[in-house]
């Protein structure tokens, strides 16, 4: 009797001799509770792991390298001649996660989906285009409104759903999918609570011998600090998040395993508002000498240190570029007004006194050239501490040399509205990244955005500004679109409408413990976060592979 | 009678009064849901778009005075609408979903803080000028003084972190379903330890320095007296005679907290990753989700008027005195 309970006991603790399934655990988002939400159009609740996972593009751009495409669901794409029609030859032989076969039908479908039914073009997709259709099961072909070389990486961000079911659901606005059929790596959803959920293997996936891992699962966090307390325990693979001191916050903890790589990704700058309500600050403003000041007065370097932990990349550059689009630079524009992007306070207190901003009233800040006062508040993101410090340090460099600058910071809400409906003077604010520099300066500086969204907020607009991003869409001849960028960035450079001052980090920390495969600095194969929004993370998700014990 | 109807009626016009300022007051903060959506996303939708997902979410652009009836319908119906932030999920489910957590966490640590304090306080006042009251109470109030963040960070720190004896988070194991199984109630009570003696900490020394102060008041009564003469046992006398006596103050105070209860914690509940009201109430409010604001301030309103007609109602049962009146 006694033997054969420790004979039980023996069995029980030996482990499991079935292949255990290989887990990657992810933190893509912050969130109180999940929600089940697998509706790829919804801007508000849908899961940040449908994008990509569950829905696999038809082609990603490696936007670290210059954009080079990586075929998926397309194996190429073609411009006509006249550059108004743009064609993708789909791959054969993809099924859906039910085994139903995908085709061209797919994809016109769900952009005839998204013109019924406007609230799901959130890219606003059809104002350029003006149809679609499939000339074969295995070929799509867009015809665009106007000449627009941009449009191929648009098109793609779109995500492309099952005509078989979609076509049957009553109200595709406020459908949750809650069990989703796709085409990307993770469509089968294994568990879900509103503490944790887990998405599984594709069984029909296309490209299954290239993916190693078995299930993809994604626990609740709330808050950075909850992430820093489960990350530092070993409990989350790949997240992205900025961690002050993150050596000793969080490497320290599993020096051994955890790593984290931060390459530069969107320009951080300070938004000088050219309407601002005060019209003495106006007058300023619109003063181009006025502009280089400030910049002149910046220490970037020291921002980057300090108020960044040293993770930002410092940009220097007159137009702003920065250094994630350096093949880009136009080194005329630099050479001419590079001088204004460089720290040195004494110039810049030069280039005031001489363009003839004294101070008359011994306020000890300078007025200008007709005496009317300048004093303005520099808006920051409350809870975004990094762009606060960052927006104090400036704020006390433009004290130094004359200026009267003060910080305020409101909530991201109100700091969203106040730059959309122009009533700041001067705020922090970043851009988003795109394949070229051509996204972010265009939904920065053209004319068009001006006062609608929060990234035009500085409403400087020059007609021939316009003109060269319109050039650059309008050709697919590369030297063609380089000169237009180089016109672009010259006269970004002359007028300085913005102050870079750094390219914000791109988060990603991980820990190599279960997995290996990371991009990182050695491995710089594309853009390594997880964020909804880089479709590079599938490429990084079939990279990696589980480490054998 | 007449004195309850009056104070009812007095309550439901309390309730208007706050219904109406839970309608203002999110609407008076600059910025609206569908901006705040979008802000991230860098695209500008048609207005077309915009129009079709505001009718989704049911902001009609109507003039503000409609709203305001549809709104005090809405409250009467206990309609609030779906959620912006928790779409599609309605108001009602995302607020049923933290409620009981929130319950959990702020009743067991409000009844565990009252008892333990108000009980301390009897001992303290019985002994005077003792070795409990001179070190006990002083401490307590230190304890109370300190905020809430800083003893939830070290007892974090210190016991999920560096010691590992307890979770760092969650209201219950994730890998688990929450069912009643043994399993279960055992894990949501192992997760429920640390927010609610953190919290519990905080609130003590309130009461126990009300118990005091009240008791030693009584303490040079005749009946206290009679009863030593009597010979009755110290414990008797210091908890039915005294104590029960100089309950009154903590028991109104204790009902108050418990309309409190209902804003949720929201320190304890960021710090211990706990999915109660008070971190969701904060998201709603960044990401201005009117309709769960509404309901939510909604919630919080009933309760504290409640509780207060609560501790009306207590006064009369547990005071005879007031009873003649």
């Amino acid at each position: 009797m006694i033997r054969k309970i420790i004979a039980a006991a023996f069995v029980a603790l030996l482990p499991a001799t079935a292949i255990a399934e290989s887990n990657l655990t992810i933190v893509a988002s912050l969130s109180t509770g999940w929600v089940r939400n697998f509706n790829p159009f919804n801007e508000t609740t849908r899961l940040h792991s449908v994008r990509d996972f569950v829905y696999e593009p038809l082609v990603i751009f490696n936007s670290m390298h210059g954009g080079t495409p990586n075929f998926r669901l397309a194996t190429d794409y073609n411009y006509s001649g006249n550059l108004l029609k743009l064609s993708f030859r789909l791959r054969d032989g993809v099924l859906w996660s039910d085994g139903q076969p995908f085709s061209a039908r797919d994809v016109v479908f769900t952009f005839e989906m998204l013109r019924k039914r406007r609230e799901l073009d959130t890219q606003n997709i059809w104002d350029r285009i003006s149809s679609v259709e499939a000339t074969d099961p295995n070929t799509v072909v867009f015809t665009l409104k106007r000449v627009n070389t941009n449009i191929a990486f648009e098109i793609v961000r779109v995500p492309i759903v099952p005509e078989h079911i979609w076509s049957k659901i009553a109200d595709p606005v406020t459908f949750t999918n809650d069990n989703p059929v796709g085409s990307g790596p993770m469509t089968e959803v294994r568990r879900f609570t509103s503490q944790i959920y887990q998405q599984c293997r594709n069984p029909h996936y296309w490209d299954t011998q290239d993916l190693k891992i078995d299930c993809i699962s994604f626990p609740q966090v709330g808050t950075n600090e909850q992430l820093l307390t489960a990350a530092a325990a070993g409990a989350i693979d790949w997240f992205g998040a900025f961690l002050p001191d993150i050596e000793r916050t969080y490497v320290a903890a599993d020096p051994a395993h955890f790593r984290y790589w931060f390459p530069p990704g969107g320009t951080v700058a300070i938004n000088i508002n050219f309407d601002s309500p005060t019209p003495g600050n106006r007058a300023a403003f619109r003063t181009v000498n006025f502009r280089r000041a400030v910049s002149m007065a910046i220490d970037r370097r020291a921002i980057v240190d300090i108020a960044g932990y040293g993770y930002p990349t410092v940009n220097e550059y007159a137009s702003g570029l920065g250094r994630t689009y350096q093949s880009w630079t136009d080194q005329e524009a630099e050479k001419e007004f590079g001088q204004y992007a460089h720290f040195d306070k004494d110039a810049a207190r030069a280039l005031l006194a001489e363009s003839g901003f004294h101070d008359k009233e011994g306020r000890g800040f300078v007025a200008n050239p007709d005496g009317t006062p300048i004093s303005f508040t520099i808006l920051a993101p409350n809870g975004w501490t990094d762009w606060v410090n960052t927006t104090e340090l400036v704020a006390e460099s433009l004290n130094q040399i004359g200026i009267d600058a003060r910080v305020s910071t409101p909530e991201p809400a109100s700091w969203t509205q106040k730059l959309i409906t122009g009533s700041y003077d001067m705020a922090i604010n970043g851009y988003l990244t795109g394949e070229t520099p051509y996204r972010s300066l265009d939904m920065g500086f053209h004319s068009r955005f001006a006062g609608k969204t929060r990234f035009a907020a500085t409403r400087f607009v020059d007609p021939e500004l316009d003109q060269s991003l319109d050039a650059f869409i309008s050709t697919i001849d590369p030297a063609a679109q380089r000169q237009a960028m180089n016109k672009v960035q010259m006269i970004l450079a002359a007028n300085m409408p913005y102050v870079p001052l750094y390219s914000n980090p791109i988060w990603y920390e991980y820990d190599t413990k279960r997995f290996k495969g990371w991009f990182n600095s050695d491995n710089p194969v594309a853009r390594p976060d997880v964020f909804d929004g880089t479709p590079e993370r599938l490429l990084h998700l079939l990279a990696l592979e589980p480490v054998k014990p | 009678m007449v004195f309850l109807l009056r104070r009812f009626g007095f309550y439901v016009a309390a309730f208007i009064c706050a219904a109406t300022f839970n309608f203002l007051i999110p609407r008076l903060m600059p910025g609206n849901p569908i901006d705040t959506m979008f802000a991230q996303s860098g695209t500008v939708l048609p207005p077309e778009s915009l129009e079709a997902l505001k009718k989704t979410f049911g902001f009609l652009d109507v003039p503000l005075p409609i709203q305001y009836l549809h709104y005090l319908g809405s409250v009467f119906t206990w309609d609030l609408g779906l959620s912006v932030k928790f779409y599609p999920l309605t108001v009602n489910q995302v607020l049923m979903r933290a409620l009981p957590w929130t319950l959990l966490l702020v009743l067991t640590s409000s009844l565990a803080a009252f008892a333990i304090g108000s009980l301390a306080g009897a001992r303290a006042a019985w002994r005077r000028g003792g070795s409990f009251d001179s070190f006990g109470a002083p401490a307590a109030l230190m304890l109370q003084a300190i905020p809430p963040l800083v003893t939830s960070l070290l007892a974090l720190y210190l016991f999920a972190i560096s010691l590992k004896w307890l979770p760092t988070g969650f209201a219950w194991d994730p890998m688990l379903d929450l069912t009643w199984s043994w399993e279960s109630v055992w894990s949501v009570l192992y997760h429920a330890v640390l927010p609610v003696v953190t919290l519990a900490m905080a609130q003590i020394g309130g009461y126990l320095v009300t118990m005091r102060n009240s008791m030693i008041n009584l303490l040079g009564e005749d009946y206290i007296t009679l009863g030593m003469a009597k010979g009755l046992t110290d414990r008797r006398l210091r908890l039915v005679y005294a104590a029960y006596n100089a309950l009154l103050p903590a028991l109104t105070s204790f009902a108050m907290s418990l309309g409190a209860v209902f804003g949720g914690s929201l320190v304890t509940e960021v710090v211990f990753n706990y999915p109660g009201l008070g971190y969701t109430l904060y998201e709603g409010i960044t990401s201005r989700d009117y309709p769960l604001i509404q309901g939510q301030l909604l919630i919080m309103t009933l309760a504290m008027l409640s509780a207060n007609f609560i501790a009306d109602l207590l006064y009369i049962i547990v005071d005879p005195r007031l009873r003649r009146a």
